[in-house]
């Protein structure tokens, strides 16, 4: 009993956001007019408390409720950025400037929306393997409600329907992977299991290692994106309503890397030197190596020929995924920070971006590129800042999105000879990358616009939120090295006794 | 005398098949059905490991809360493929063919 | 061959014929019919490994529930009068060869592998230990998972809810 209460009060985050799951869903079902602004407000206060707690208990390192979740500093880290992956969204994206939500119900929306970001804290804290794959589960049910999200429609139907059936094959595929090293290691818990597989391993069981690691991978790249787990990605983004689409594209995704690092790190890599210098049980390099590069070169591949503006995000959401997993690979410390600085970069960038596209639809009704030329003319303010947006998802310096790149190609490269192949592919990638961002920004600014449409009225809202993001993408590097120094602070894992 | 592989067995036979019917079916719910095959084969790879080996009820419980999941999966599974049903008169996957590229 | 051997080749035989018969199937409702077989089958398992809550657990939400559950979305999608329920098949010779090759890797692994050996848990009633642990070492899961019910229950009842000016 007492350990429950001690375990509660390092758990607040998740309380509150379970707290703010059931008013919200409690005031939509009252029915009163003033509902959908309670149950936005509910929200918003529910997320910056639990942000505010979950930045408080950065120094706690524990494990809680008997083993199933730990609290440490890494898991802090990824429950501020998720926390705030959703507060962005819920904030910048709203029912009035996104058109495909105008006359959908708003309770459910916030419930769902805080039911995600429990789900992704839950997931980034998970210690043993049955809360693993109960918290994927609960991530990828709520993402498919959130993608259903508008009746009616064909296309939010179809790419729900995806979705489910993809997600339940490959976390079909995940779990059983996870019961073969139940039968491996004799436990669930994630400190124990590494504490045998670090004791060595017979020869004989070096197959079922590979196999299990694959059919884990399989999880773990469905909810990451990476190839060859991507297939549900583009059409899930293009027929998702555009903030679902946003906020899948930063939250789960930075769960799902939150919970690869701890389970390659915590679980299945033995430390050689330090607690992140990891030799490994397998060659882990070559397998993730492959994934890596494959998800950068069809990521940004097919992005080429897009020109649907929602879908060319999906495939450089893909071929992020990519670059993320170089942090991976680098299996190093500096690796693991790399991973971290890119998502906190990759949030701001995406978001932006998500959002321009967003109010653009909301006034001219389109998400086709072939209808953006002379929106340099109307709005320079929004064409600006999807420029900057832009630069930023390309690595150009001075904007954060370049930090992001510069940390995960140093981590690689520092590895050593061998990789720098490796990074070389990863350079390319990113001049194939610059090629369909600055596609997108000529279109907007030099071709000519069939016929003239009216100057765009930007509501002050909307021109807030794009600004707020807009300095995201520069001032952070005004005080990098407070972000280097908390991203170094929290690459701390607990690790059991 | 029964031992731990034999239950192996039966259970990757059930894993096989369900992907085999993941793989070939070209109806939402069968599809569906391949993916209960999958979970199951799962479950008693769960449940077997824990009567074989360490002795522990974490895989039981884990097999618990693997069943909650099913549920909650199939009934979200179930209302999109309705709500296609709805707009496409047909559970085929085949009608699934708006987002292409 | 003992008596445990016996009932374990019934139930094993059970199950992966009637799996067969799910996959391979012509017919919706044969498939649906298959699977509650295969789910007796799992479960009898169970009870030969000495897991008598999750047998019961089994029959109660896999039979009771998601196999109901699948038996409405095969009666709901489906016009029952002019009984098409016939469920096509594609790529199937793509499908056996991979599925085959998934079989034999899996088993090569089952087979090949030392698992991880330990005291064993003779056949014993787990229902009060599991109860116990629910209440204890794994609150947080069990909690989490009424949560995940409560939205899955809500997400399914606004996806299939008309929509209130259509």
């Amino acid at each position: 009993m007492a350990e429950v209460l001690t375990s509660m009060k390092r758990f607040e985050p998740a309380l509150i956001l379970t707290g703010a799951t059931l008013l919200v869903v409690l005031v939509d079902a009252t029915g009163v007019r003033w509902r959908d602004g309670a149950g936005r407000i509910l929200t918003i206060a529910g997320l910056l408390l639990a942000l505010v707690r979950s930045v408080e208990l950065r120094d706690v390192s524990a494990e809680i409720f008997g083993g199933m979740a730990v609290v440490d500093p890494l898991g802090s880290f990824f429950q501020a950025l998720l926390i705030a992956a959703s507060l962005l969204v819920v904030l910048a994206f709203t029912f009035r400037n996104s058109r495909e939500l105008h006359g959908q119900g708003q309770g459910e929306f916030y419930a769902l929306l805080l039911a995600v970001t429990l789900s992704n804290v839950l997931l980034a804290t998970a210690n043993d393997l049955a809360m693993l794959y109960l918290a994927l589960e609960m991530v990828s049910i709520t993402s498919y409600v959130m993608v259903a999200y508008m009746k009616g429609d064909r296309m939010s139907n179809e790419a729900s329907l995806k979705y489910i059936l993809f997600g339940a094959v490959s976390t079909g595929a995940m779990l059983y992977g996870l019961s073969l090293l139940y039968g491996l290691t004799g436990t669930t818990s994630l400190p124990a299991i590494r504490d045998f597989l670090a004791a060595g391993l017979v020869d004989s069981n070096r197959l079922a290692i590979y196999a299990i690691a694959l059919l884990i991978f399989s999880g773990f790249g469905f909810k990451t994106a990476t190839v060859p787990f991507h297939f549900w990605c583009p059409d899930v983004y293009q027929g998702a309503p555009t903030p679902v689409t946003a906020f899948l594209s930063v939250a789960p995704k930075a769960a799902g890397f939150a919970i690869m690092i701890r389970f390659f790190y915590a679980g299945l890599a033995a430390p050689r030197t330090g607690p992140w210098d990891l030799a490994g049980t397998i060659d882990w390099v070559h397998v993730l190596m492959i994934i890596s590069v494959l998800s950068m070169t069809v990521g940004n591949v097919a992005a080429l020929t897009q020109t649907n503006m929602k879908r060319l995000l999906a495939y450089s959401s893909i071929a992020h995924a990519g670059y993320i997993m170089m942090g991976v690979v680098a299996l190093s410390q500096n690796g693991a920070r790399a991973l971290m600085i890119y998502l906190l970069a990759y949030l701001v960038m995406n978001l932006g971006a998500f959002l321009v596209v967003t109010l653009i639809h909301l006034h001219d009704g389109t998400f086709d590129l072939r209808d953006y030329p002379g929106l340099y003319r109307r709005s320079p303010f929004l064409t600006v800042a999807m420029a900057v947006f832009l630069l930023s998802l390309m690595g150009i310096p001075p904007l954060v999105g370049f930090m992001g790149k510069l940390y995960v190609f140093a981590a690689v490269v520092e590895r050593g000879r061998s990789y720098y192949g490796y990074a070389a592919v990863g350079a390319v990638n990113a001049a194939i990358a610059a090629y369909y961002y600055a596609r997108v920004l000529k279109t907007m600014v030099m071709d000519n616009p069939p016929a003239e449409k009216p100057p765009f009225r930007l509501a002050f809202a909307d021109a807030t939120w794009v600004s707020i993001l807009l300095l995201g993408n520069v001032l952070p590097l005004l005080w990098w090295a407070r972000i280097d120094g908390w991203a170094r602070s929290s690459l701390s894992l607990y690790a059991g006794q | 005398m029964i031992t731990l592989q034999h239950y192996l067995i039966v259970s990757a036979a059930l894993f096989s098949l369900g992907m085999l019917g993941i793989l070939t079916r070209r109806n939402a719910v069968n599809v569906l059905m391949g993916v209960e095959l999958v979970l199951n084969s799962a479950n008693l790879n769960l449940v077997a490991f824990s009567r074989f080996g360490s002795g522990n009820l974490q895989g039981q419980l884990f097999a618990v809360f693997v069943i909650v999941i099913a549920a909650a999966e199939v009934a979200v599974a179930l209302a999109i493929v309705l709500t296609l049903y709805r707009l496409r008169r047909t559970s085929n996957l085949d009608a699934a063919d708006i987002l292409r590229g | 061959m003992n008596a445990e051997a016996a009932v374990f080749y019934v139930f094993g035989a059970i199950t992966v014929l009637s799996a067969a018969v799910v996959v391979l199937a012509r017919s919706l409702i044969y498939s649906a019919f298959a699977l509650l077989f295969t789910f007796f089958g799992v479960a009898g398992l169970y009870v030969l490994l000495g897991a008598d809550f999750l047998a019961a657990t089994q029959l109660l939400i896999y039979v009771g529930g998601i196999l109901v559950l699948l038996l409405f979305g095969v009666m709901l999608t489906h016009k029952l009068y002019d009984l098409d329920l016939r469920s096509e098949v594609t790529q199937f010779l793509a499908g056996i060869i991979v599925a085959s090759g998934l079989f034999v890797i899996v088993i090569f692994v089952a087979v090949r592998t030392q698992w991880a050996t330990g005291p064993g848990r003779p056949p014993s009633v787990t229902t009060a230990e599991v109860g116990r642990l629910f209440m204890g070492q794994y609150l947080l899961p069990f909690e989490a998972a009424s949560i995940l019910l409560l939205v899955a229950l809500m997400g399914a009842a606004m996806i299939v809810r008309r929509r209130r000016d259509a």
